[in-house]
């Protein structure tokens, strides 16, 4: 409709056909990023195969039997069950604080405003070095949260040392780093909302846990969903505090994905176990983005339809 | 929301208030630290008073780190400015390219759009140890090994896909009709697209711009990995403090505090695009 | 150089003027402290051309990989004498310690001819040998055209020497005939005792003579000491960092090993025997009792703050940790004495486990004869001198170094029972490791299964007897069992 008149209207010149466009916008990015397939396509070989850097002589194409002795292997198993048990404690707390902090600074003023950028400070701090502080912090002896902990009646609260103790350590750590990521998305959602339903509401008398689930939850679907989709996706690939904090352990307690194949990888350099895993995890990843991104989609579009 | 009750208020105020202190105390905490040597850092139990120093911020910023084995120099600065030129350039490298393509994706539901769309993201999610092997091996071959050039390239992982996803967000729900009317005015495309459309997404671009630049900054394997010594940034340079005569915390704290100032006077410059900005347009009904 | 400035040098070498008194001087003629660590050696350097062309590859300049450690230092402080000895240019990348092997692992598994030369662990060797990243050095050191006279192979420590040369065989014996050079060690460490005296005069102990009395001296320490301080260091992180000082040390002293070598060069798991199982079970009340309470966290940083800040009473660990922390600005700096340990009473000596900060020479140098001149100035005697005495390039690996009066009685001086210490365990220091492909598989899952034994979350034999089921799967399913 309009498009066609524009193409009639235009002026005289160079033209570039508006069925080439869009592609010749979206090719750079495209192939910046298509440069990463190749690599990634090698490890996909490299998946197959028995390789370790250690043993040149025994590397050989086996296959699907790094994935196949995953089945059986029950190290394997206790590595998928933790990154999905770390990656959804961290997305659930986080999504719930993160909104919690959201509407709490809602309203705009200076102080809210500076608020929330300070509370961006932690996810400026790499995570890797955020992690290093917390290890002092927890420390036993020269550590503060230790020495608050026994304050309060902790005093042998064994942070990420013990078994019991080092998931919820690890998740705090998570949260303390990416809840400002969730916070500052579901802020700009929350302040962008239009204000006519909740006027309405509130002249109606309509109780205020009305108003949250039924107005501005829906409304704010999808910044959560956006939200949730790169933290989840983040929290699944964790690698720079746990393996900071405790290097998978104790025991075998947090050994997710991201730690099994970097430990595979850098000190095994067993090349096809590590890539394997990487594969699984990759398709994990894919699987959960697909499902949020087609959400996303059917929601704007409804959005769009109301609109 | 303006009509809230006293109580109400009050228990803002002290939700408000445990929130600043969980996040910020660990924050005040470094900064502290980044003020003491190990000498005050580490006392059982710790405490709160201390005879503030300079030394750690003076050992960083001169470069001369004074141990008991004599005077090392260390090259954090040079590691902070590789962390700043990085991540400067990636993320105006990743608008360059994001910002027409999202353009695209948002305007112009095109055969495959969102399958191109949905790959461009996709890249985000590949585990960076998937492909840093296979990588290692092409960029020696390619000569882009131990280059800015090749970091940049593989820095526009971290960005692209972040500013691609939220500026097209931005782009689509700015409604179409004021470009149209431009457009039929006599303007060409690229006009349109210049004047019309990039002002209005101005806020989304900068944070977006902003969050890729803060994930740029706090990524360390892929320069570790891909370049030499010279080129690292303070993720990398900040751990040389770990050391086998001990580990400074003091320098440390003092490093973390140095490499968030950047970002943080980037942030605290576009505060008022920020939230804005992330809002993803958003401008319905 | 001016005849003062040469005067005063030769003045520091005859022992007459110490090192700050050296420098004062030297700075005082308006030369910088750095300019004043390269001509003290310059002596050395002089005497050292005779009889040997060290200009042969003048005008070339190689790569180098290093770690940020007081070796990597001590050589960048004497590395202008190189150049003026051989007209060579000579670059180097510099990684935290943190990272290093990481760096190591990416640019050689790339095949990157970047860098010539590099420093490494004697254990990584068992993965770059194989993996055809680095090169036999036997091939320039037994050439007397390409290294100089004065180099004296022999002069390295025996057992330090063998620890760094493997036939690349699964399970082959150190240093055995038919071994290949992987690495020249550079320094090392010996994992004994380092303790603070004032602790133990306070609370009335001695320094305990084998493993029994260490668990009861670490108990009694903990209990008495007061302060929050604890008993023993010892490393519990999941990683093989926790298996090779002080646990590997004492296991090896109960003649335990880690794998079993069968006639026909079968690999199979040896620490589910008996006396294995007591042993472990010793270690493990001994953390659970008196070792830091986040033990399992802990690597050689937090083991060696907890002794430099007064948190522990003593470590079991790498001997110059323990040096480390008696200088600097460690509150119990010039506080700290050191011991060697026998931890079985049968035993006739200590054994201690090794660690080798070695350098290799990367397989995909462009010219390795040039970077072989390198190898062997850096290794060399002089050198080696010169940082031990000047420097802190300890544990030197030269039997020269440590017959030189000047270096023992810095050390005597300064850290109370050292050079005793060496003295003792010396003789029976090597890697007591078994060389083969899958070390850092099997040792991270022991330092895993010490972890769970210390949390109580499976009992010592049963963790023992799983682990060494697990380890005989590993190698069957790698073709080494």
């Amino acid at each position: 409709m309009t498009a066609a008149t524009i193409q009639r209207n235009r002026p005289s010149g160079f033209r570039i056909s508006k069925r080439v466009l869009p592609y010749l916008l979206s090719l750079p990015a495209l192939l910046v990023c298509i440069g990463i397939l190749i690599p990634f396509l090698t490890s996909v070989v490299y998946s197959f195969q028995r390789y370790r850097l250690s043993q040149p002589w025994a590397r050989q194409f086996n296959w699907g039997d790094n994935y196949i002795s995953f089945f059986t292997d029950p190290k394997f198993w206790n590595t998928l069950e933790i990154s999905l048990l770390y990656a959804g404690i961290t997305v659930v707390l986080e999504l719930l604080l993160g909104l919690g902090i959201a509407m709490l600074l809602q309203k705009r003023s200076t102080l809210n405003n500076f608020i929330s950028i300070m509370l961006l400070m932690p996810l400026m701090t790499a995570p890797a070095l955020a992690a290093l502080m917390w290890k002092l912090m927890t420390n036993p002896g020269f550590g503060v949260l230790s020495y608050l902990a026994s304050l309060i009646g902790l005093q042998d609260f064994r942070w990420a040392s013990s078994p019991s103790t080092a998931l919820l350590t690890v998740v705090l750590v998570d949260i303390w780093v990416y809840t400002p990521f969730i916070m500052i998305l579901l802020l700009a959602g929350l302040r962008s909302l239009p204000t006519q339903p909740f006027e309405a509401a509130a002249l109606d008398g309509v109780p205020r846990s009305f108003v949250f689930f039924r107005i501005t939850l829906p409304m704010l679907t999808p910044y959560i969903l956006t939200a949730t989709l790169f933290r989840l996706l983040d929290s699944i690939q964790q690698f720079d505090i746990i393996y900071a904090m405790t290097q998978g352990g104790p025991g075998d307690t947090l050994t997710v994905f991201q730690v099994e194949a970097y430990l595979n990888f850098f000190q095994s350099t067993n090349v096809g176990r590590s890539a394997a895993l990487m594969i699984i995890l990759w398709a994990i990843t894919y699987f959960l983005s697909n499902i949020f991104i087609k959400n996303w989609l059917r929601l704007r579009e409804r959005a769009r339809g109301h609109a | 929301m303006e009509h809230t009750s006293l109580l109400e208020r009050i228990l803002r105020g002290i939700a408000l208030a445990l929130v600043v202190i969980f996040f910020m105390f660990p924050i005040v905490w470094i900064l502290m630290m980044s003020f003491q040597t190990n000498e005050t850092i580490l006392r059982i139990p710790p405490q709160l008073v201390f005879e503030p120093t300079l030394a750690n911020y003076t050992a960083l910023i001169t470069g001369k780190l004074m141990t008991a084995a004599g005077t090392l120099d260390i090259a954090f600065m040079r590691n902070l400015w590789n962390s700043v030129f990085l991540s400067v350039t990636s993320v105006a490298v990743a608008l360059l390219l994001g910002v027409p393509a999202a353009y695209a994706f948002a305007r112009h539901k095109f055969r495959g759009s969102e399958d191109i769309a949905f790959t461009l993201l996709s890249f985000r999610f590949a585990p960076a140890l998937l492909v840093l092997l296979p990588l290692t091996l092409y960029f020696q071959k390619l000569g882009l090994a131990n280059t800015y050039i090749g970091l940049i390239w593989v820095y526009q992982l971290i960005c692209l896909p972040l500013i691609l996803w939220i500026v097209r967000g931005y782009f689509e729900d700015i409604p179409a009709d004021i470009e149209y009317a431009y457009r039929i005015a006599g303007h060409s495309w690229f006009a349109t697209f210049r004047k019309i459309a990039l002002p209005l997404a101005g806020p989304g671009i900068a944070a977006a711009g902003l969050l890729a630049f803060i994930f740029a900054w706090n990524n360390f394997v892929f320069a570790l990995v891909l370049a030499s010594a010279d080129k690292q940034p303070v993720t990398v340079g900040a751990l040389a403090f770990i050391t086998s005569s001990g580990i400074q915390y003091g320098q440390i704290s003092a490093a973390i505090v140095l490499s968030i100032t950047p970002t943080l006077a980037l942030a605290l410059y576009a505060q008022r695009y920020l939230v804005e900005g992330l809002s993803l347009g958003a401008v319905k009904g | 150089m001016h005849e003062k400035e040469k005067d005063l040098i030769d003045a520091f070498l005859r022992g007459q003027v110490d090192r700050r008194g050296l420098i004062k001087g030297l700075g005082a003629m308006g030369l910088a402290a750095s300019t004043a660590g390269t001509l003290l050696n310059f002596g050395q350097t002089r005497a050292l051309a005779a009889d040997f062309d060290w200009q042969a590859h003048k005008g070339k300049t190689i790569k180098l990989l290093l770690n940020k450690h007081p070796y990597a230092d001590a050589m960048i402080a004497n590395l202008d004498n190189f150049k003026q000895l051989t007209g060579m240019n000579v670059v180097y990348d510099v990684f935290p310690e943190d990272v290093y092997f990481d760096k190591v692992t990416a640019a050689l598994s790339a095949s990157s001819p970047e860098y010539d030369a590099f420093m490494t662990g004697a254990y990584m060797t068992w993965t770059y040998g194989p993996a055809g990243w680095i090169t036999d050095l036997n091939e320039w050191i037994k050439d007397p055209a390409k290294t100089n006279p004065k180099y004296a192979w022999d002069d390295f420590l025996p057992g330090v020497r063998k620890s760094c040369a493997w036939n690349g065989q699964p399970g082959g014996v150190l240093g055995s005939d038919d071994a290949k050079q992987w690495c020249i060690p550079w320094g090392f460490e010996q994992n004994n005792i380092t303790y603070n005296k004032g602790m133990f005069d306070k609370v009335g102990v001695s320094v305990p003579g084998n493993m029994d009395e260490m668990v009861a001296t670490a108990a009694k320490l903990t209990k008495d000491v007061g302060g929050g301080v604890y008993g023993i260091g010892v490393r519990g992180s999941r990683s093989w960092a926790t298996i090779h000082p002080g646990f590997l040390s004492a296991y090896a002293n109960f003649d335990q090993k880690d794998l079993n070598v069968s006639a026909d060069g079968k690999l199979s798991a040896a620490m589910s025997t008996a006396e294995s199982k007591a042993f472990h079970k010793q270690w493990v009340q001994m953390i659970q009792e008196s070792g830091p309470k986040d033990w399992s966290t802990y690597t050689w940083y937090q083991v060696g703050t907890d002794l430099g800040a007064g948190a522990s009473a003593m470590i079991y660990d790498a001997d110059i940790l323990g040096y480390f922390m008696n200088g600097g600005d460690n509150k119990m700096a010039g506080k700290l004495a050191f011991a060697a340990f026998k931890a079985n009473p049968a035993a006739k000596a200590p054994t201690p486990n090794i660690w080798i900060w070695s350098l290799s020479m990367s397989n995909f140098s462009k010219d390795k004869d040039a970077t072989w001149y390198f190898m062997q100035w850096a290794s060399g005697p002089e050198h080696a001198l010169f940082g031990a005495t000047k420097m802190d390039f300890v544990n030197p690996v030269r039997q020269s170094v440590w017959n030189d009066q000047m270096f023992r009685d810095k050390l005597n001086k300064s850290y109370p029972g050292y050079v005793e210490m060496f003295d003792v365990s010396a003789p029976g220091a090597s890697i007591k490791f078994t060389p083969q492909p899958l070390f850092f598989d099997l040792t991270t899952e022991w330092a895993a299964t010490l972890q769970k034994m210390v949390a109580k979350e499976v009992p010592v034999d049963e963790g023992l007897d799983k682990l060494a089921e697990s380890i005989n799967g590993q190698l069957k399913e790698a073709g080494l069992g």
